[in-house]
């Protein structure tokens, strides 16, 4: 388990960066938190000819509040985001679901950058972006552009961005005042990543109704999933039993599981319904309670 | 049976662990700390198919690539060697050896078996270079499972034999044929045990250094059993062993895995002498999975004949023991031993067990803690469960209807004598601590809320102190299995121990140490105790495994502190003008009995008079120096014995299984220290949760290990233990000085009973059976909405 040889390049600045990534012509890879990367490079089974080193980028390290969206840079370190009271604040869903990530150690090391940029479809970051409809910044030799989440995630480990682009902030939308957010996440360890997680984050309106409500499934395709089929069922609607059921099922419709070792596609199927059930009955329980107080 | 008394002190005191201020701060010291000038260092080729034949192999371009010393296949290896791999434990005799070297010589029978090893400036070289060792394989069709292996026509492992079976073996006990016949009720059961594997953190290594003028191999190695690694590195290398010396750093975990003595070390042997450097060879987390011993996987076939009172008259069990691509060290033993101990606690006059071993395209089946027990253990526990469940009584009720009793000790089985035990007492104990506790009404008010919670019970019984050599012989073992303690007062009145025992992380030094202390009547701290060179220290048989550390080990101390102590005595008696026997040792200073402030001697002064003055000192007729050995070859192995009990709760929507409390009621003869006896249950309850409820060596259909890494290889954590309680009994071994009996094992055996049947205890409404192992959250799932509603009448 120690990686084949390859070039390793601190990058002094952002330009350096993308400038090592031209030159390497697509067989050099980037290094953020390497919390992913440093272990396929120990079984080797990355085999890049150089390393493009983030470390050194401060300015990619900034958790930014524009008045609409807060703007994330891709080097800020998960623990990092996770404490952050700007973000606990304004994106309540994102602390609620890097609790999930890992172990503490294991995030204070990882990016949400890297995270999201190794587009595991499993990850709770993706599905975070998924949920709250945020955008990734890429910066590559053309300059900046701005993808949307549901365009970003493409397939296993697969996003939009270009080789010799590098994944350089996450913008994201602002929850609305008023939401409730709920994680619930089937591991089965502590810490692993998820079978299944589904994330929502809900708003009642004062009659009890759902005014609003965001729901992203990880885990359970080969990219992280928006279930708009079950918002739009429940949008309007009281949360009964029946509706929250409906839902589930339509969540567990729109999966599209792969099997593994761990759990067959029909069990991940399975536990998508049941943890919609479960993540719509806590949201919609806080979502009275703070509607009540 | 006669109760062992010892007088209380250090021995039963709950001391603080001696190693533990090295292994906590980082100072320990292990195999890859070991750095020698010139080292090189090695990585093996492995195999990447199940099933091949080895056509070709060129290692031109590897020793081509800048740092590469040398590289080796197979042919190089059986030409250095005087023989195959060993294979340690042959309890039958005519089963069919697979004699493999450390290197494939003709064919792969398992993905990650060795093929090549290359020597080079460092591991990163090594392993850039095994990417240009060219082996050509022509595929052959693998043999993945056990029912691959017995099918009609299946490929052959071993195209020299008739088929893939190694070997088979009945013993009987009795006449189960006339139980059978004349039970009320028969149940039956077909169990599967998943296959898994000891992961100590320390992975395995050795660092071993030829020196091309003397022929004097020095090895540092990771491993359980020094002195028997000693001699079978003699017997591969065709080198007597005092030119080999064996020398063991602190071990980081061995749990029997490092008992086994694997081809890595022989490997690095022959690398340093042909590159006259010394080479490391450090199994990284990758191989281990594949390269180290697998362990647990079986199928078992088993029946028990009854009275409609729950009486058990009649036992049938068969051990298919899904082996490897070769046999390991241990060749059949761990399954041979499931068959042996599968009537268990119980009190069965006929028993008929058999053992069935086939080869298959997986890693070798070797040592892991609980070595057959466990599985041994799960047959009788289970089917226990399914009689009481025929007959509508509580499992425990069947259970003490069928403990042998206090009274009929030593009891024959079909294979050993149990020497001693209150069994019935013991389950007592555990049913109490459970209604203590409250357990059942946790459950019934969660079952008020919708919740499922459930109790389960096991009963377990774990073999320790092997053993008496000429016995385990006759059994088999091609090695002794005493064990010869060394204690030694220096010239300043310190106490030095030498054993052969490894240092694992289990507390061997401590222990050792208080008996030692309390034996001679000097204070902890004054006891050093050396281990890990196989040239000053003395001769381990067997290894440390078996349970036998503390029981042989303390129990040769004991008597070896015994002597020394009298010798001290004389000594004292002699300068004191006293009569021995009226003497008295206490924090390292004797005393005339009953004269407080009266004169005394230090043992500070006996060690002068023993070393340095000795003139008017040291009796007339007395040797100098204060030194004694002993050895301690028991006449029979000791059984210890415990009670499992569990509160789990079952989230019937996921199928997953959250264990709420679990205590262990135990008895391991006289204790020597209650916090390390503590610390060895709760460790080996770890591995049997592990093994109950996460993990589990899988392969593809192809023959692909799909478990290599510690994400797919799932071993529980902190977060997924409960906390727990351990309940101490004792009743000693009367064959062993101090009476001791092991318990290394014992938290792994009963587990996966005890966790299933509080499984099932917890959806009273199901008729759920479970019988295959791990229990994870979809297989769960499954049997939960497969299972059939029971007639609420």
């Amino acid at each position: 388990m120690k990686p084949a040889p390859f070039d390793h390049v601190r990058a002094s600045t952002l330009d350096h960066a993308v400038e090592t990534l031209v030159a390497e012509d697509g067989d050099a890879k980037v290094l953020a938190g390497g919390q992913s990367l440093v272990p396929l490079l120990a079984m080797r089974l990355a085999q890049p000819t150089t390393l493009v080193d983030l470390g050194g980028l401060r300015e990619l390290d900034y958790i930014r509040d524009d008045g609409t969206h807060l703007e994330i840079g891709a080097m800020t370190r998960s623990r990092a985001v996770e404490k952050s009271r700007l973000v606990g604040e304004a994106l309540p869903l994102l602390p609620a679901a890097l609790r999930h990530v890992g172990h503490v150690t294991i995030r204070n090391r990882g990016t949400l950058g890297g995270s999201v940029a190794h587009a595991d479809p499993a990850a709770e970051a993706p599905s975070v972006l998924r949920a709250l409809d945020a955008e990734i910044i890429a910066t590559g030799p053309g300059g900046r552009r701005t993808i949307a989440a549901a365009d970003f995630f493409q397939g296993f480990l697969v996003s939009a961005l270009e080789p010799e682009e590098i994944l350089t902030a996450i913008r994201i939308p602002k929850q609305a005042a008023g939401s409730v957010v709920a994680v619930e996440e089937f591991t089965r360890r502590h810490g692993d990543f998820a079978l299944v997680a589904v994330l929502g984050a809900a708003r009642l309106d004062p009659a009890g109704e759902i005014a609003e409500v965001r729901l992203s499934v990880a885990g359970a395709a080969n990219t992280p999933l928006r279930a708009d089929a079950a918002e739009d069922l429940l949008v309007g609607q009281a949360p009964t039993p029946d509706v929250v059921a409906a839902a589930a099922t339509a969540v567990a419709e729109a999966t599209d599981p792969g099997g593994d070792i761990h759990a067959p596609a029909e069990y991940r199927r399975h536990l998508a319904a049941v943890l919609t059930r479960r993540c719509l009955h806590r949201l919609f329980t806080h979502a009275e309670r703070s509607a009540a107080a | 049976m006669t109760q062992q008394e010892v007088p209380p002190g250090l021995i039963g005191a709950r001391v603080r662990r001696k190693e533990d201020p090295r292994l906590l701060t980082g100072r320990a010291q292990f195999v890859d700390d070991v750095v020698l000038p010139g080292m090189l260092e090695a990585a093996v080729l492995r195999s990447p198919h199940p099933h091949a034949r080895i056509l070709s192999i060129d290692v031109s371009a590897a020793l081509e690539l800048p740092g590469v010393f040398a590289v080796l296949t197979g042919e190089d290896v059986r030409a250095a060697c005087a023989t195959p791999q060993p294979v340690v434990w042959r309890m039958i005799p005519d089963q069919r050896m697979t004699d493999q070297y450390a290197l494939a010589v003709d064919k792969v029978r398992y993905v990650g078996q060795a093929v090549a090893v290359v020597a080079a400036v460092d591991r990163y070289v090594a392993e850039d270079a095994l990417g240009l060792v060219e082996v050509e394989y022509e595929v052959l069709q693998p043999v993945v499972t056990l029912d691959d292996a017995l099918a009609e026509g299946a490929p052959l492992l071993y195209e020299e034999w008739p088929d893939n079976v190694s070997c088979r073996q009945t013993i009987p006990k009795g006449d189960a044929a006339a139980a059978f016949a004349e039970a009320d009720v028969v149940v039956t059961e077909t169990l599967s045990y998943g296959r898994q594997m000891g992961t100590p953190l320390e992975t395995r290594g050795a660092v071993m250094s030829w020196d091309p003028f003397t022929d004097q191999l020095e090895g540092w190695m990771s491993t359980q059993s020094p002195n028997l690694t000693r001699d079978l590195l003699g017997e591969v290398l065709g080198l007597p062993v005092d030119h080999i010396r064996v020398r063991t750093p602190h071990v980081g975990g061995g749990f029997g895995n490092k008992f086994d003595f694997y081809g890595e070390e022989v490997l690095a042997a022959l690398l340093s002498k042909r590159t006259g450097r010394p080479v490391k060879v450090i199994e990284d987390r990758l191989e281990s999975f594949v390269a180290n011993a697998h362990s647990r996987e079986q199928r078992i076939e088993v029946s028990v004949a009854a009275k409609s009172d729950g009486t058990i008259i009649g036992m049938r069990g068969t051990v298919w023991a899904v082996l490897g691509g070769q046999l390991a060290t241990v060749g059949i033993g761990p399954c041979w031993l499931s068959m042996a101990l599968m009537a268990g606690p119980y009190d069965i006059p006929n028993v008929e067990a058999t053992v069935v071993g086939v080869v298959t395209n997986r890693s070798p089946y070797g040592s892991y803690r609980g070595w057959g027990q466990p599985k041994a253990n799960f047959a009788h526990e289970r089917i226990i469960d399914k009689l009481a469940h025929e007959l509508g009584m509580p499992p425990n009720e069947v259970r003490r209807r069928n403990l042998i009793a206090s009274d009929k000790f030593p009891y024959p089985s079909q294979v050993f004598f149990y020497d001693s035990g209150n069994y019935a007492e013991c389950l007592d104990m555990a049913e109490q601590a459970v209604a203590d506790r409250g357990w059942a009404k946790r459950r019934d008010a969660a079952a008020e809320e919708g919740r499922s919670l459930g109790i389960g019970y096991s009963f377990h019984i774990e073999i320790s102190a092997l053993g008496p050599s000429k016995i385990m012989n006759q059994a088999g073992l091609q090695h002794s299995s005493f064990d010869e303690e060394v204690v030694r007062i220096d010239s300043a009145g310190g106490v030095t121990v030498r054993t052969g025992l490894s240092a694992m992380g289990q507390g061997i030094e401590t222990a050792l140490a208080q008996v030692a202390a309390q034996t001679l009547g000097v204070p902890l701290d004054t006891v050093k105790v050396l281990h890990g060179d196989t040239e000053t220290n003395p001769f381990t048989g067997y290894g440390t495994g078996a349970s036998r550390g503390a029981a042989l080990g303390g129990g040769a101390l004991l008597r070896a502190s015994t002597r020394l102590r009298d010798k001290v005595l004389r000594i004292a008696a002699h300068i004191l003008e006293a009569s021995a026997e009226d003497l008295e040792i206490t924090d390292g200073v004797v005393t005339v009995k009953g004269t407080p402030g009266g004169p005394s001697v230090t043992m500070r002064q006996i060690g002068d008079a023993a070393y340095r003055r000795l003139d008017g000192k040291l009796p007339d007729g007395e040797d100098p120096t204060l030194e004694e050995r002993d050895v301690l070859d028991p006449d029979n192995v000791a059984f210890s014995y415990g009670t499992t009990a569990v509160l789990a709760e079952v989230d019937r929507e996921t199928g997953r299984v959250e264990l709420l409390d679990y205590l262990l009621a135990h008895d391991c003869g006289t204790v020597i220290n209650p916090m390390i006896v503590d610390g060895q249950i709760h460790g080996g309850a770890t591995q049997g949760i592990g093994g109950a409820l996460f993990e589990e060596i899988v392969y593809s259909p192809e023959g692909q290990p799909l478990t290599t890494t510690f994400m797919d290889y799932l071993i529980p954590t902190a977060s997924e233990i409960p906390t727990f309680e351990t309940l101490h009994m004792a009743t000693t071994a009367d064959h062993i000085p101090g009476g001791f009996k092991g318990m290394g094992e014992a938290g792994t055996i009963g587990a996966a009973s005890a966790i299933t049947a509080a499984i099932e205890n917890a959806v009273p409404d199901l008729d759920l059976r479970l019988n295959r192992l791990p229990v994870t959250p979809p297989r769960l799932l499954d049997a939960l909405t497969t299972a059939t509603p029971k007639d609420p009448s």
